[in-house]
């Protein structure tokens, strides 16, 4: 927090107050501006501190209300000044502060504390194009959150969205370092096409939710979330899932900053998943196989079992607890930044490093050669310079980039993980110690089982390591012209921008030799051991290269903007140019490899009328590749009205109630072009494989090589109309600020959009198409309200204390779908939410087999006894997907809040934010959980051959249908080996709330006293410890619920962090 | 630069960066976006030139089922040849009741329709084609007409009465147009004949070269075709079903003729003699093993053996009219999972399987030694088959010298050797090629080096199918297993014969004709004639002497000589016998015992169940709901 009080303020901090700062006693004057001939009235002395609530303030000024008397707070925040007479109302303001007006009514000491502008009535707003606009002026609906909460322990910065911004639906579904992206929606999805993510723009270069990740926050200026038609319209078809514009920040004049700040972190799970121990894995096993087939062969003999829970020899009884012995408890990991400000007449710089050292979580075993632990270091620096090229003449260039190194196991932290969580843990040991027959192998001896073919998740994470780089380079150059000499309030500005990003890996490994257990004597522990793969192992290093990307970006930008008051008229206009080209060398396909463009001219006009009345008008008019040519350019207007009540005549004797009252309306058509599937690129062309394999016949009568030739698929069919979704959106809003320390904002919208791209249901099998056809038929509507209220207070001149709290309500539903003819009303969508889910009713288990073949045929797959049962809904005598009805919330949370405080007694200060979601549903994925199962999704190519069982988790364990126990409501039905499709249907059995409200951030400081700082040089002194994901409150007890279905995926972290902030002046 | 005045400066710079503006936003905005080349891939390209036609035309061949692929041919695990471990999936879920109309087991709806309209996209387009030899291009049409014929008949045989698709409707037709009806049983086949009688004419007799044409499409394999397609019309599931009169249309048309009609046999018949003389004419004949250079000399009983082995199993061989060439990488893999650890030294690897498993009822639906059916042989122990006995020195070729076996496996017919794999059973070739030493045998009792116990790898029933085990195929150490690849037959002549026989008897009845045609596959097989062997040995010796019991017998000749070959599956679908043979208990041997006393007692597997529903594959029901006028099978 502190790091960005010293932003704050230094950066915006008037130069003159500097430079005397250091001759001038804390408890003097610095500034006295007097403008000469103010006619000299009675006069009272008001003196008093600003702060905000971090500390106090230097450089607010301080002015009395309709007159021109000014002064600057010294370094300590205080003032002291001459009012003209009791009534006087002095105005506090401070750039990236919210002015105050407070009436002195006599007083002569004033305590102030002045509110971040982000946070509440904002002085300036980033608007699309980089405009800035006064949030008092703004029309459209926009967001924007403050540095300090982007500042959390993790260093994803997606993390942080989750309640902390009215307007935004945000969950994170994984742990993983690398892939714990948030998933973040601009006010829902009101698509059902495959883009449904807001468009991200950094410094106005388009980039991905990875490139935002790795932001430092330190680095950022603002953050700016565009909601509405007004503010989203000048992106035309690009803008329709909302915008996040983040800008970075830009040297100030003045003498070099230095700040700092180091972070050491300590990470673990929120929630450690508990498991049956060994014989229960091993006789429920047994049962799993037995239950479903009596004469089934087991993989564990009495014998073992007996042997196992009896705790004998290790080697012939084995019992891994992988996670263990591969997986720490916890990681360290550090994180550093460091910039420098600064700058002079001509140049202003703002260059920043940081350092993060990401620290794998996996045990390092001596017996190996190598260090295979993951070891993730992350560089970023980037270097903002201004250049003032004339008087009028503006010239910014900014460098950036990202670089990853990565040395670790081959298949990843993640892998790892998985790999644990799919191992068998009784059936061989991690490895074998070298006996006397073996005494000369040089290699470690891994256990394995049947054909060798089981994980080892142990052979896995030692037999090599991978090595990656990963990088993004970032290079703009930024031309600003004031045009005052043409007409005064013209400016032009255009920016070039060019990044380019290349990944690429190498693995080296040798193939593990695995043993197995030939033979034992169980009375006196003497066994033998085989090779299982003598051929294929390797005691030497082996090589693979793996994948490499690079891909190149470029875009062009132009603008014109026009700004100026005439007495109490206020116009602005602006109009952009803009072209985006972005390649991509590991495209895969030829359609894929030609350049993706953009194109555009978008403008703004705005007027307002005495601070009252305002009116606003967008367009965008845009361009996509992607369409034919005569779908090719879209027009996207938007208007918008504010009406500042607050600011009427009539409003004077309330002001000091209500001293805002804001309404807003807007309403535009803006569009989405990334429609269909990011593969289908030239939707009016048709895409044909004139060469492939999968559709090739072979002939000959095997003598020699047998001739073979590829043939021809159609993968898409050519429609020249298909265009662009468009969103046509509402947005109503209320501002209401109250006794200058509430303020409330709540807005309400609704959006139609048509032209939804979707594949028609109408097309029967027989005509043959080899893929599905298309066409813009599809419609969707939506409707929500954000709302966000802070409440800030001084209790006493040494605390002070602000609380805030946001709401976002999203819902959506099909308005226009294409399905097939459904006999069942209730399975059509239509009038159905977009993330509804389908699926069967789940009664109870059966009782038994008996019971199973005398209810409706279930056609998943064998059933019987301890089975699902599912209700047949339409009675036809089977359960068929005519059965599956609407069940449970939607998967895409429909609420999603967030409240914290903040407060601070003399030099401490803590803080505590909590988030939560609600409205939605999640199911237990069946069939990655359970147990035994040899369970691997696609991607999953590591796990590509193996044998794999799933572990067991204790609470299936301890709840299951069972022959013994027929528990018809029991947790899992009845176990099985292998997934069984039956209970693996989507149904309400599984089904779960997803709700929960989690202590997401709580954090603790302490500043160095102000005195004892000026003999470190430092204008910032912090420590602090900060804790995420400390508590969850939830229903769901198995594994942390923000998860989701999979609970044996990586788990979410709690972090503790250290940190120290350090600014030298 | 100094001379300028501030101002004037400052208008330069304001005018240049303004003309820059502008300028930039005039570059023409349609090029910049026109980023697709001319030449990107659509499908008009596919017939600009010979070369790109030809792989047209190996596209439609690409929808060609995969016979002999068990994850691709329903008709090897989906019915009660083969047995199988319980967690197999696949087609075998259809053998253990699990075909449903949700998601049905190996729909081919999708496929064959696609393959369909690449057909007709190939005759819509292959005129087109400048530089393509008029002759070659007529070969072409032809071998499409045949295929768009197989495709129509496989969804027929699956599904019975179809959408047929003469011609494609354009992708944007309309609503109304796109939701086809079922056509009639009758419409179906008839379509199925009209299309190959006019494919025959411009097919060649043989293939001209043989290295890099076998497979396509000849003028017998179109007649054994047409033949097999009216067999099929014929035959009772298509001919006369009264069990299907409720199958109507939406608009009431009958879908199943319920007349039924001798003069569908009698065309059948003729169909299939016009197919045999065509056959007859490019040199094919019944394979009989006669290798140029032979090592060892080696007995009447192996040769026999290897007549029947290598009439399948041999590649190309001098009766093979049409065998699929897609699937040669599947069928190898085939004889892994057939095969079984015969070698006593190698008994650690994990690359043979041996996990297809025949029942019992398979094993006890081959004749006997004297060519009758064990139940029907008058010098057979018919009851007694469970009993234990010991193999004599003159039955070494078939049972291992002084073992223990079931009475069941004693004076069977060279085929019942020849097919399967049994404890006991001597297992020839593999390695060991000289019959006048000790050969390869099972045994299969529990944890024996064939029996049941070993993880992953075992027999089911105790049977194994020897037939798809090529006799040259040698397992080495650790996962070595050299095999011979063979090309699985769709048709061969022994079946073509059959199919003649029946036709014929269901014709005219019993006559010389059909006689003669199943005495020629029983002679390969080492049996004497149908008329001889039941009058020396049958209970009931006139038999062959009724249409009805020569229907029988035809019917059994056709089981046991085609068995694993696809063809059962079919058969007992087409000839209303499913119903009857499917529905019995799976039986097996008693795997879990080591003696032989205890082995050798007969317990229930599975009780496979076969309805009404089941003679005809579920439509999905995704694909009603997308096209109401099409109506689902009975029962489904």
């Amino acid at each position: 927090m502190i790091v960005f009080v010293f932003f704050s303020v230094t950066n915006y901090c008037i130069p003159i107050a500097k430079a005397n700062a250091k001759n001038i006693p804390t408890n003097f004057l610095t500034t006295y501006q007097q403008v000469p001939n103010t006619k000299a009235l009675k006069k009272l002395e008001v003196r008093g501190t600003v702060r905000d609530t971090v500390g106090v303030l230097p450089g607010v000024t301080v002015r009395v209300k309709g007159s021109s008397m000014a002064i600057s707070t010294d370094l300590n925040g205080k003032f002291l000044l001459d009012v003209p007479d009791e009534n006087a109302v002095l105005v506090f303001s401070l750039v990236g502060y919210v002015s105050q007006e407070i009436p002195i009514k006599g007083k002569d000491v004033i305590e102030v504390i002045l509110k971040e502008s982000s946070s509440g009535l904002d002085e300036v707003v980033v608007t699309a194009f980089g405009g800035l606009q006064k949030k008092t002026d703004m029309v459209g609906s926009v967001t924007s959150i403050s540095v300090k909460d982007l500042k959390i322990p993790s260093s994803n910065l997606t993390n942080a969205l989750a309640g902390r911004a009215s307007g935004v639906i945000a969950y994170q579904r994984s742990g993983e370092p690398g892939q714990d992206n948030a998933d973040f929606f601009v006010r829902g999805v009101t698509t059902f096409g495959y883009k449904t993510s807001p468009l991200i723009l950094i410094d106005g270069m388009e980039l991905t939710t990875t490139d935002l990740a790795r932001l430092q926050p330190d680095d950022i200026s603002s953050f700016s979330i565009l909601k509405d038609a007004t503010s989203t319209a000048v992106y035309g078809a690009r803008g329709a899932n909302g915008v996040i514009l983040v800008t970075t920040k830009q040297g100030k004049v003045g003498k070099a900053k230095l700040a700092f700040r180091l972070e050491n972190s300590l990470s673990q799970a929120t929630q450690d998943l508990e498991f049956a121990d060994p014989v229960t894995y091993m006789n429920l096993f047994n049962e799993a196989i037995l239950t479903r087939n009596p004469l089934g062969a087991t993989l564990y003999s009495d014998d073992k079992i007996a042997g196992t829970a009896a705790g004998k020899n290790s080697i012939i009884y084995p019992v891994n607890d992988w996670k263990k012995m591969i997986i720490k408890d916890y990681t360290m990991n550090q994180r550093a930044n460091l910039n420098v400000s600064g700058g002079g007449g001509v140049a202003k710089y703002f260059i920043s490093g940081s350092f993060n050292q990401d620290n794998g979580m996996l045990n390092v075993d001596k017996r190996n050669n190598f260090n295979n632990n993951i070891d993730l270091k992350s560089y970023t620096l980037r270097s903002n310079v201004t250049i003032d090229l004339t008087k009028s003449t503006e010239m910014i260039v900014r460098l950036s980039g990202n670089f990853d190194d990565y040395t670790g196991p081959i298949d990843g932290g993640t892998a790892t993980y998985r790999s644990v969580m799919r191992a068998n843990p009784t059936l061989f040991p991690a490895y074998y110690p070298i006996d006397a027959q073996h005494a000369f192998v040089q290699h470690i001896m891994y256990g394995n089982f049947g054909d060798g073919n089981y994980l080892n998740p142990y052979a896995d994470l030692t037999k090599g390591y991978k090595d990656y780089s990963r990088s993004l380079m970032l290079a703009q150059l930024e031309l600003k012209q004031d045009l005052s000499a043409l007409t005064k309030g013209l400016s032009f500005r255009t920016m070039v921008n060019t990044n380019r990003s290349s990944y690429f890996d190498v693995n080296r490994f040798y193939n593990p030799y695995y043993y197995t257990l030939a033979g034992y004597d169980p009375l006196t522990s003497a066994y033998q051991i085989v090779n299982l793969n003598e051929n294929t192992a390797t005691e030497y290093l082996g090589y693979t290269e793996g994948s490499k990307l690079i891909t190149s970006t470029f875009y062009l930008e132009s603008m014109l903007n026009y700004n100026r008051t005439f007495k109490k008229h206020g116009f602005s206009g602006l109009l952009v140019y803009m072209m985006r080209h972005n390649v991509s060398a590991n495209a895969g396909n030829l359609q894929l490899s030609l350049p993706f463009r953009n194109l555009g001219i978008s403008g703004r006009a705005t007027y307002a009328y005495d601070n009252r009345y305002f009116l606003e008008y967008n367009f965008g008019y845009n361009g996509s590749e992607r369409f034919s040519e005569k779908n090719r350019f879209g027009f996207f207007p938007a208007v918008g009205v504010a009406w500042s009540i607050s600011n009427e005549k009539f409003f004077e004797d309330l002001k000091p109630i209500v001293n805002n009252l804001r309404l807003r309306a807007t309403y535009g058509i803006i569009g989405n072009e990334a429609i269909g599937r990011p593969e289908d690129r030239f939707l009016y062309l048709s895409n044909v494989s004139l060469n492939d394999p999968s559709k090739s016949a072979t002939f000959g009568n095997g003598l020699g090589a047998m001739y073979t030739v590829n043939g021809v698929t159609v993968s898409r069919y050519a429609n020249p109309d298909i265009t662009w979704e468009k969103a046509y959106k509402k947005n109503i809003a209320l501002e209401l600020g109250l006794f200058n320390k509430l303020n409330i904002q709540a807005e309400y919208y609704t959006e139609t959009r048509k032209n939804i791209f979707m594949n028609r249901a109408s097309v029967p099998v027989t005509m043959g198409l080899s893929s599905a056809v298309s066409a813009n038929i599809g419609e969707a509507t939506g409707s929500g309200a954000d709302i966000s209220i802070d409440y800030q207070q001084s209790l006493s001149g040494n605390m002070w204390f602000s609380a805030r709290g946001n709401f976002t309500y999203a819902t959506n539903k099909y308005k226009v779908f294409e399905e097939p003819q459904y006999r069942e009303a209730y399975r059509s969508r239509v009038g159905q939410g977009i993330y509804q889910t389908y699926g069967y009713i789940a009664e109870r288990l059966f009782i038994d087999d008996a019971e199973a073949a005398n209810s409706p045929r279930q056609n998943f797959g064998e059933y019987g006894g301890g089975d699902i049962k599912y209700t047949d809904v339409n009675r036809d005598g089977q359960i068929t997907e005519a059965d599956k009805v609407p069940i449970g919330n939607p998967t895409l949370p429909q609420i999603v809040y967030g409240f914290g405080f903040s407060m601070g007694f003399k030099s401490f200060d803590l803080s505590a934010f909590f988030q939560g979601l609600a409205n939605e549903s999640f199911w237990i994925d069946p069939s990655a959980t359970s147990p035994f199962a040899s369970y691997r999704t696609d991607g999953e190519s590591s796990l590509a051959g193996k044998v794999l069982n799933n572990q067991l988790l204790k609470a299936y364990a301890d709840s299951h249908w069972s022959e013994d126990s027929r528990d018809i409501y029991a947790l899992w039905p009845r176990l099985s080996s292998q997934v069984n499709q039956n209970n693996a249907q989507t149904s309400t059995w599984f089904m779960r709330d997803g709700s929960f409200l989690r202590l997401k951030t709580v954090e603790f400081g302490y500043t160095l006293p102000k005195s004892f700082q000026k003999k470190l040089s430092t204008s910032t002194f912090r420590i602090y410890a900060n804790a995420l994901n400390l508590v969850n409150i939830s229903k769901f007890k198995l594994w942390d619920v923000e998860m989701g279905g999979n609970g044996l995926g990586y788990p979410l972290q709690r972090v503790f962090n250290l940190g120290l902030n350090i600014t030298f002046n | 630069m100094v001379n300028f005045n501030k101002i004037q400066m400052k208008k330069y710079l304001t005018v240049t960066v303004f003309a820059i503006f502008i300028a930039s936003a005039l570059i023409s905005c349609k090029k910049y976006l026109d980023v697709v080349p001319d030449n990107v891939a659509t499908i008009d390209y596919a017939f600009n030139m010979r070369s790109q036609a030809q792989k047209f035309l190996f596209t439609c061949y690409s929808y060609l089922p995969g016979d002999g692929d068990i994850t691709d041919d329903p008709a090897m695990l989906g019915g009660d040849e083969i047995w199988e471990m319980p967690n197999k999936g696949g087609y075998f879920n259809i053998a253990r009741g699990l075909q449903n109309k949700v998601n049905p087991l190996g729909d081919r709806w999708v496929d064959l329709y696609r393959g369909l309209r690449d057909c007709n996209i190939f005759l819509e387009n292959i005129n087109r084609v400048p530089d393509i030899d008029p002759a070659e291009k007529l070969r072409w049409i032809a071998e499409v007409k045949f295929l768009k014929a197989y495709y129509h008949f496989y969804l027929i045989r699956m599904y019975g009465p179809i959408p047929l698709i003469k011609v494609n409707l354009p992708i944007d037709a309309g609503v109304g147009e796109v939701k086809v009806v079922r056509n009639t049983v009758d419409e179906c086949f008839a379509y199925v004949n009209e299309l190959l009688n006019e494919c025959v004419k411009d097919l060649p007799l043989t293939v001209t070269d043989p290295a890099s044409e076998s497979g396509r499409i000849t003028q017998p394999i179109a007649l054994a075709l047409k033949a097999k397609a009216l067999v099929t019309a014929a035959s009772p599931l298509f001919n006369g079903n009264t069990d299907q009169a409720p199958l109507r249309n939406p608009d009431g048309t009958q879908l199943f003729n319920q007349t039924f009609s001798t003069l569908k046999w009698d065309s059948a018949a003729v169909a299939c003699k016009k197919a045999i003389d065509v056959c007859h004419q490019v040199g094919m004949k019944l394979y009989y093993y006669n290798p140029s250079f032979s090592q060892f000399n080696l007995t009447a009983t192996i040769k026999t053996q290897l007549n029947i082995r290598n009439s399948f199993a041999e590649k190309w061989n001098s009766e093979m009219i049409w065998a699929n060439t897609q699937t040669i990488a599947a069928t190898t893999n085939l004889q892994r999972l057939a095969a079984t650890w015969w070698d006593p030294a190698l008994l650690d690897g994990t690359i043979v399987r041996g996990e297809l498993s025949p029942p019992l009822k398979i094993a006890e639906m081959f004749y006997t030694k004297n060519g009758v059916p064990i139940t029907e042989d008058k010098t057979y122990n018919y009851t007694g088959r469970y009993t234990l006995r010991k193999a004599v020195d003159s039955e070494k070729l078939l049972i291992k010298k002084d073992y223990i076996t079931a009475t069941l496996h004693f004076d069977r017919e060279p085929r019942f050797y020849a097919d399967l794999g049994f404890d006991g059973g001597i297992w020839y070739g593999q390695g060991k090629y000289d019959d006048s030493q000790d050969l390869y045998y099972l045994q299969a009792k529990f944890k024996e080096r064939n029996g049941y116990g070993k993880l992953g790898y075992n027999t089911e029933t105790g049977y194994y199918v020897k037939k798809y085990v090529h006799f040259q195929n040698v397992i080495g150490t650790a996962q070595n297993y050299s095999s011979t690849s063979y090309t699985w037959p769709i048709i061969r002549l022994a079946d073509l014969y059959l199919l003649y026989a029946e036709a014929l008897n269901e014709s005219s009845g019993p006559g010389t004709e059909v006689y003669d045609y199943i005495d020629l596959v029983r002679l390969r097989a080492g049996l004497g004639g149908v008329q001889a062997s039941w009058a020396n040995y049958a209970t009931n010796p006139v038999k062959p002497n009724s249409k009805e019991g020569m229907r029988d017998i035809i019917h059994q000749e056709r089981l046991i000589e085609l068995v694993f070959e696809s063809q059962r599956f079919w058969d007992l679908r087409r000839w209303k016998e499913a119903g009857d043979k499917v529905n019995t208990p799976v039986l097996t041997w008693d795997l879990m015992q080591t003696a032989a006393a205890d082995y050798y007692r007969p317990v229930v597997l599975f009780n496979q169940t076969f309805g009404f529903k089941d003679y005809f594959w579920p439509i999905r029901d995704g694909n009603i709901e997308a096209n109401r006028n099409l109506v689902q099978n009975l029962g489904w």
